[in-house]
């Protein structure tokens, strides 16, 4: 959210988003390693932007950034990205057995022995389903920017049916899961998660506003995105228990639900 | 604030071998508060674990107020356990780490044959119980036959040397000790045998009494330690050198920071320590990648 009106302020009207920029984060270390502890805390940098805590994509084009809740520090380079490279291709791995045994440790248990790596790793991530989860939310969130980015589909509609091609798209990201895609919302909706779910669809929301061209930069910003997070909520759930073909009555609901605002 | 942050890690920078060398090698050579030579130190802590052995939960529970047990099971439960891991708890030597993670596999264990879905929990579970004392391991295996986990094949008994194990490079997932590495000689050995033994992914946890640097509860904490337990442990154990010298022992292990740095050192990665009861325990851990 803050880097996108960060890089609409330094950037003259309608060029390239700047979400690939070399992070700021690697030119400021500190302290080795992280803590957890109640007393002891390792102050975040202050140039962080706050929403990227959420993000463990291993996408190239983001700097893998600490988990939500843990702030390593690694002098070296090399260990850090690491280690992350390994998380982020233990939960790749995992997602290929969520169908068979939900957002769960066991998928993720699963994934692990896939990759030749030791179940233990499952242990480290700060809250097991809820990493799956969240690393799922964000690559689709990647995906989505690199089909926004290649732009083909995009051209020459309306805002309004830019939105819509958006959510369709991202909506069908989840398709394949929608079998146990309840259980997931409602790991996202866990108090101890609820913060970073609610951190990725405002990032989600705001890329799909801006993508389709907004250019508001007073009250209109927040109740745009207020909105729209309100109606792709619902319509994720609608979709849970549709059954017609290829989703059809969802991207109906979908089409009503945006008329009505 | 972050002048201070700066400033120490500056310090860190610039004196980090010096210090930790001199650090070990006090380490090596201190036994509480006395100077001692390395050597002999081994034999000395070797001779308090065996006049300790038998009250040795009992006075845990005293000294503790019975908290050490909530402590064991966070270590537990951050370790967080899977069927057909192998598992290795060095100086535990009565089992208090061992049981609860093998009572938490079978627990998954128990819960998942309710599913249909069960695939591969054929794989055994294989929990190594190390101890350099024979009598702490003793008093392990009988603990074991009283709470019926006697006969579970799962749990393995060596007597061995934290800092030369004899399991193979890459072999456990998991490696914990808890309350042990305060007695070594050479922490920097145990740590890089640790790092051998482990596979990749492993998780190294450390569950250890440290340091307290909340202003008041600093010096209550003290006063605890110096006046207080001594003297319980003359009256319940009979043995007041004992327990002297675990009191003094926790004050000349490095602080939280510094331990982190070493494990840090050895390889590990992902290296964060937890503070419970404000310093007085603490829980490191690092993933082996």
């Amino acid at each position: 959210m803050y880097r996108t009106v960060v890089n609409r302020i330094l950037l003259s009207g309608g060029g390239r988003r700047l979400l690939r920029q070399p992070d700021l984060r690697t030119v400021i270390s500190s302290s080795r390693f992280s803590t957890t502890t109640e007393t002891q805390t390792i102050p975040n940098r202050p140039l962080n932007p706050p929403d990227s805590s959420s993000l463990s994509s291993s996408s190239t084009s983001f700097q893998t950034p600490p988990a939500a809740g843990d702030v390593p520090r690694h002098e070296r380079k090399n260990p850090r990205a690491e280690y992350e490279g390994e998380q982020a291709r233990v939960l790749q791995a995992s997602l290929r057995h969520v169908l068979r045994l939900g957002w769960s440790e066991k998928a993720m248990i699963a994934g692990a022995k896939e990759v030749g790596i030791s179940p233990s790793i499952v242990g480290s991530f700060p809250r097991k389903e809820a990493a799956l989860v969240e690393f799922f939310m964000d690559d689709c969130l990647q995906r989505l920017i690199d089909r926004i980015d290649s732009g083909e589909e995009l051209q020459n509609s309306t805002p309004s049916q830019c939105i819509y091609k958006l959510v369709r798209i991202r909506l069908e990201m989840q398709a394949p899961y929608i079998s146990k895609w309840p259980q997931a919302l409602s790991i996202q909706a866990h108090p101890l998660n609820v913060s970073t779910s609610f951190k990725q669809r405002a990032m989600l929301v705001d890329e799909i506003w801006h993508a389709a061209g907004d250019e508001t930069s007073d009250l209109d910003w927040y109740v745009k995105r207020t909105v729209l997070g309100g109606i792709y909520s619902t319509t994720e759930i609608y979709m849970l228990t549709d059954s017609s073909p290829e989703f059809r009555d969802t991207w109906l609901f979908w089409i009503i639900g945006e008329r009505c605002f | 604030m972050a002048l201070r942050l700066v400033t120490r890690n500056l310090r860190n920078r610039i004196s980090p071998n010096l210090c930790s060398a001199s650090l070990l090698h006090s380490h090596a050579t201190s036994f509480g508060f006395k100077e001692v030579r390395e050597e002999e130190k081994s034999q000395m802590v070797g001779k308090v674990f065996s006049n300790v052995a038998s009250n040795y939960d009992l006075m845990n529970d005293f000294m503790s107020a019975g908290l050490h047990r909530l402590w064991k099971d966070r270590l537990v439960s951050e370790l967080s356990p899977f069927p057909g891991m192998k598992h290795l708890d060095v100086a535990g030597g009565t089992g208090d780490v061992a049981f609860r993670i093998l009572e938490s596999v079978n627990s998954i264990r128990r819960r998942a044959l309710q599913d249909p879905i069960n695939d591969d929990l054929q794989e055994e579970t294989w929990i190594h119980v190390c101890d350099i004392n024979q009598n702490m391991l003793n008093v392990g295996k009988n603990r074991a036959l009283e709470r019926g986990l006697g006969e579970d094949k799962s749990l393995v008994w060596v007597q061995g040397d934290a800092e030369a194990l004899s399991f193979e490079d890459n072999s456990m997932d998991g490696y914990t000790i808890a309350f042990g590495i305060r007695n070594v000689t050479h922490i920097e050995k145990v740590l890089t045998e640790a790092y051998r033994v482990l596979k990749r992914g492993g998780r190294f946890l450390c569950l250890e009494l440290s340091h307290v640097e909340i202003p008041v509860f600093k010096e209550l904490y003290d006063f605890y330690s110096f006046s207080v337990i001594p003297r319980l442990g003359e009256v319940v154990a009979g043995d007041r050198e004992s327990y002297q010298y675990l009191v003094e022992s926790i004050r000349r292990f490095p602080p939280q920071e510094k331990f982190a740095s070493m494990i840090t050192d050895t390889g590990f990665q992902k290296v964060k320590y937890e503070n419970l009861v404000g310093g007085v325990v603490a829980i490191h851990s690092g993933l082996k990648i």
